[in-house]
Order: C-alpha cells, then sequence, then structure tokens
C-alpha cells in the first residue's frame, strides 16, 4: 500500500502552524493558564456521522482526551431512517508548543482511536445475534466499527477564557483497513477520511 | 520557533492543498455505511445495458460472454481479470454472479466498479448475500440497480434473480417466485439464462423455495443453463438430475472465469481461462 497520504497529512498541519505563527505576531500575554478538565465538541464528518456533538474530559496533564460523541445521519445518506451513530473516541496530543509568546497553542500531530456503534436494525451486533446465521457466518460486527485517526489542532485560550480548539484529523475504520492491507491496489487515500471540529473547554 | 516556520514557502503547500481538494470528495465520509455515489458511479445495471444496446446482436448469431463472481475485497486480482478479459475475442459482455462487496460498503461496489469500468465490454451483476450485509441493500440498488432484473440479448433472456435468502431470514421473499415464473413464462424469446447468487442446493437458500424454484426452472423448456456464484469455485452439472444444467463461477481470487458460447437452441461451450 503506498503512503503518499501522509505527505498531504504533514501539508495539513503546516498550513495550519504557520496559519498560527502569523495570526498573532508578538503578544505579551501567555496562555499557560490551567485549562478546565471537560470540553464539549461538536464534529463534523470523519465517518460517525454527518454532525456529533459530545463531550470530555482531559487526562494525563490534559494529553489525553476520551470523549463520547453522538452523531447523527440523516436519512438522505442512509437511504433508509435516520441513524445515530454513538462514538467513545481517545485523542492524545503527544506534543502542543505555545506558539511565540502568543495564546495560540498546536497540536502538530494528534493520534487517536474510536470505537462506535450505528443504530438501526439492519446493522447486527455480531451475526449470532441477528438472523438465521450459524456462528461465525460472517466475522465483523456491521453495527461495530473500530477506528484509528491522526490528526492536527490549533488552540486559542485568552487570559480569561478557557481554550478553544479547532482540529482535522484523517481517519479510517477496522474493515477499510483490511481492504487496504490485503489489497496493493488500493492506496491510503482510498480508506481514508476527513473529519474535523471544535472543542470548548469549561 | 516561528523562524522554523519561515522556512517553509506557501508555494510548497500547494500541491498538497490540491491533492486534497481534489479527492475531497471521497475524503468525507460521513458514514462508512453511506449508501450513495457519485452520479457518474449510480445506476450501473442501466448504464451498462444502455451500452450493450449500443452493441446488438442480431438474432441468430452466436452468443459469447464471459461468466465469473464473487469480486470481494479481491481487488489486486480484479486488475488482472480486466486484463485477461480484455484479451477474450468476441465476447459481448461480463456477469458477475454476486457479493461485489465484502462488507456491503457502497465504498467498496465503487472499488470494483473502478476496476471493471475499464472492461472493453459492459458487465452485469446479480445481488449476493455480502452485498446485503448492513446497509449493503440499499448501496446495492443506488450503486447497480434493482435486485430482481432481466433484459432481452439477441434472442436470450437473462433473467437475475436475488436468491440470498438467509439474508432475509428465510421469510419466503427470495427469491421472488412471482418473478421466477412470469420471466421464464416469457415465450418471446429462443432461449432463457438465468443467472442467481446462491445455488438452490445451497444451504443459504430459502429451503422452502429450493424445490419450487427448481421445479420453476425444469418446466421451462427454453432455458439453456442456471449460473450461481456464492461458492468460489467452479462447478458445471445437473444438480438435481432433471435436465437442468448449473454452472457455479470461481471467484476472482481464484484466477478463474469461463466463456461461455451458445448458439442454437440450447447448445453452449465452456472454456475455462485462468488468468
Amino acid at each position: 500500500m503506498g503512503w503518499r497520504g501522509k505527505s498531504w497529512l504533514l501539508g495539513l498541519l503546516l498550513e495550519l502552524l504557520v496559519v498560527g505563527a502569523h495570526a498573532q505576531p508578538a503578544r505579551a500575554q501567555t496562555a499557560t493558564q490551567a485549562a478546565g478538565p471537560f470540553f464539549l465538541t461538536l464534529h463534523l464528518a470523519g465517518g460517525t456521522g454527518v454532525v456529533a456533538l459530545g463531550g470530555g474530559y482531559r487526562l494525563a496533564q490534559q494529553r489525553l482526551e476520551p470523549e463520547l460523541l453522538l452523531g447523527y445521519v440523516p436519512r438522505r445518506i442512509s437511504g433508509s431512517k435516520p441513524l445515530a451513530i454513538i462514538t467513545l473516541k481517545a485523542t492524545y496530543l503527544p506534543w502542543t508548543p505555545e506558539l511565540g509568546r502568543s495564546s495560540w497553542q498546536a497540536s502538530p500531530v494528534t493520534l487517536g482511536a474510536m470505537v462506535n456503534y450505528t443504530t438501526g436494525q439492519q446493522f447486527f451486533l455480531t451475526n449470532n445475534s441477528a438472523g438465521n446465521y450459524r456462528p461465525g457466518y460472517y466475522w465483523w460486527s456491521s453495527a461495530v466499527r473500530l477506528g484509528l485517526l491522526a490528526g492536527t489542532r490549533l488552540s486559542y485560550a485568552g487570559p480569561c477564557r478557557q481554550p478553544t480548539a479547532a482540529y482535522a484529523e484523517l481517519s479510517t475504520n477496522d474493515l477499510h483497513l483490511v481492504s487496504a492491507l490485503t489489497n496493493h491496489s488500493l492506496r491510503l487515500v482510498d480508506i481514508l477520511t476527513l473529519g474535523g471540529g471544535f472543542k470548548q473547554g469549561f | 520557533m516561528r523562524s522554523f516556520f519561515r522556512t517553509f514557502s506557501g508555494r510548497s503547500l500547494l500541491p498538497v492543498a490540491a491533492a486534497l481538494l481534489l479527492s475531497g470528495c471521497d475524503l468525507l465520509e460521513f458514514s462508512p455505511n453511506d449508501h450513495r455515489a457519485p452520479d457518474s458511479e449510480r445506476d450501473l445495471t442501466a448504464k451498462n445495458l444502455a451500452l450493450l444496446a449500443q452493441r446488438p446482436l442480431p438474432a441468430g448469431d452466436t452468443l459469447r460472454f464471459v461468466f465469473t463472481g464473487d469480486s470481494q475485497r479481491f481487488y489486486d486480482d480484479a486488475e488482472d481479470l480486466v486484463r485477461s478479459v480484455n484479451q477474450q475475442p468476441g465476447i459481448q459482455f461480463m456477469l458477475v454472479a454476486g457479493d461485489i462487496s465484502d462488507f456491503g460498503f457502497a465504498r467498496e461496489m465503487r472499488w470494483i466498479n473502478h476496476d471493471l469500468r475499464k472492461l472493453k465490454v459492459p458487465y452485469l451483476t446479480v445481488v449476493g448475500n455480502h452485498d446485503l450485509v448492513g446497509n449493503g441493500r440499499k448501496a446495492y440498488e443506488a450503486i447497480f440497480g434493482p435486485r430482481n432484473y432481466s433484459f432481452v440479448y439477441g434472442d436470450t433472456k437473462f433473467i437475475f434473480v436475488d436468491t440470498n435468502g438467509r439474508e432475509y431470514n428465510f421469510d419466503g421473499t427470495a427469491p421472488d417466485m412471482t418473478f421466477v415464473k412470469r420471466e421464464l413464462a416469457d415465450n418471446s424469446v429462443r432461449r432463457h439464462v438465468i443467472i442467481s447468487h446462491v445455488p438452490p442446493q445451497d444451504e443459504d437458500f430459502d429451503p422452502a423455495l429450493s424445490e419450487p424454484y427448481a421445479a420453476a426452472l425444469r418446466e421451462d423448456p427454453r432455458l439453456v443453463f442456471e449460473l450461481n456464484g456464492h461458492r468460489h469455485a467452479f462447478s458445471i452439472g445437473e444438480v438435481f438430475g432433471d435436465g437442468v444444467t448449473y454452472i457455479n463461477s470461481s471467484s476472482f481470487e481464484s484466477r478463474q472465469y469461463v466463456v461461455l458460447t451458445v448458439w442454437g437452441d440450447k447448445q453452449f461451450c465452456l472454456k475455462q481461462v485462468t488468468f
């Protein structure tokens, strides 16, 4: 599989860094005040619904962000009844430098994993619990997806305000990954999904 | 740190941004179960039939087509199959006996189409059980078309039937026997060929409908043969010993397909091709 897609991710994060670096020239204040542990999330696309709302709690010196999202898939996309996608996601921020002496912070690389459940009668948790199959007839769950993601983030925290973060991430899911790992002809970009959103601390 | 950023020229980001924009539509996946596809990758059955109609076969001419099945997640093999089929002389179309996808995702059906659209001839599919998993039924109907349909080419009627009874919990709706009987009763053409994914002797065929289905085929004087997939292995024979020939296709990863040539009332010959 060609991993040329990595250069895009690099480009995306560089773009955010450059924008961030030039947007706030030499501000005297710093944004080092302690951020609140809770945050709310508005997430768009990324395989977890057109839009997903949720929130989470920051752990491990604010480097780990577990969160719960509730996503919405309208009828136009499902082709039948609207679907809900419930996602449990954890994002790890290994490095979050301040950009100069500004109120901006960047996390050039974020890494994460998620598991989600899609509602709808057409999806089975395991095929043993649905229909008339022998155990293991379908080895996967059509309702539950596991995902991996890599992204980038820019956040702003004023002296008297909680941080607001904008992020973008590329993700894939377990079944797309199985397809790509068993076929040289599928490229990384074929299995990637773009998502992004905002997190507001409180 | 800021001097570090200054070393990057804005121009170096342009190709990256362009690449992201060009593939942006595919990158935006709201759910892997999204059943939709771009216009050019929708209603492929109707589009391939329109292509076939542009190359009509005069009545009485020999019919020749490629028969294969179960492309599910064998994308590398699909590329090689296309290269091989494109070297077959005198073929008019290709039939795929279902399981286009593995997980029932629209993305998978489109990946297979990205390979099969490079064929020099149109291709037609019948729905397989894997194409019905999860939201697969909606995806198959959007990307390919109806699960039961037929068309006439030359003087042969091809009848495509959803026989994936287990996916409907054996509720008596698959195969749709009303559709099957109506299509087999058409005496305006010289021959019939019926194609479905699960063969009637298989445990995944609705057990209550296996005998009625076989009987309907047995009673059709125009039926040349019945074509199936699902078993990932080539076979040919009279499964019920009743004069009806059943041909099961190889799957894509078996790297084999057959070329079927049909003439006269019910005469045919079969050539196995390995690629």
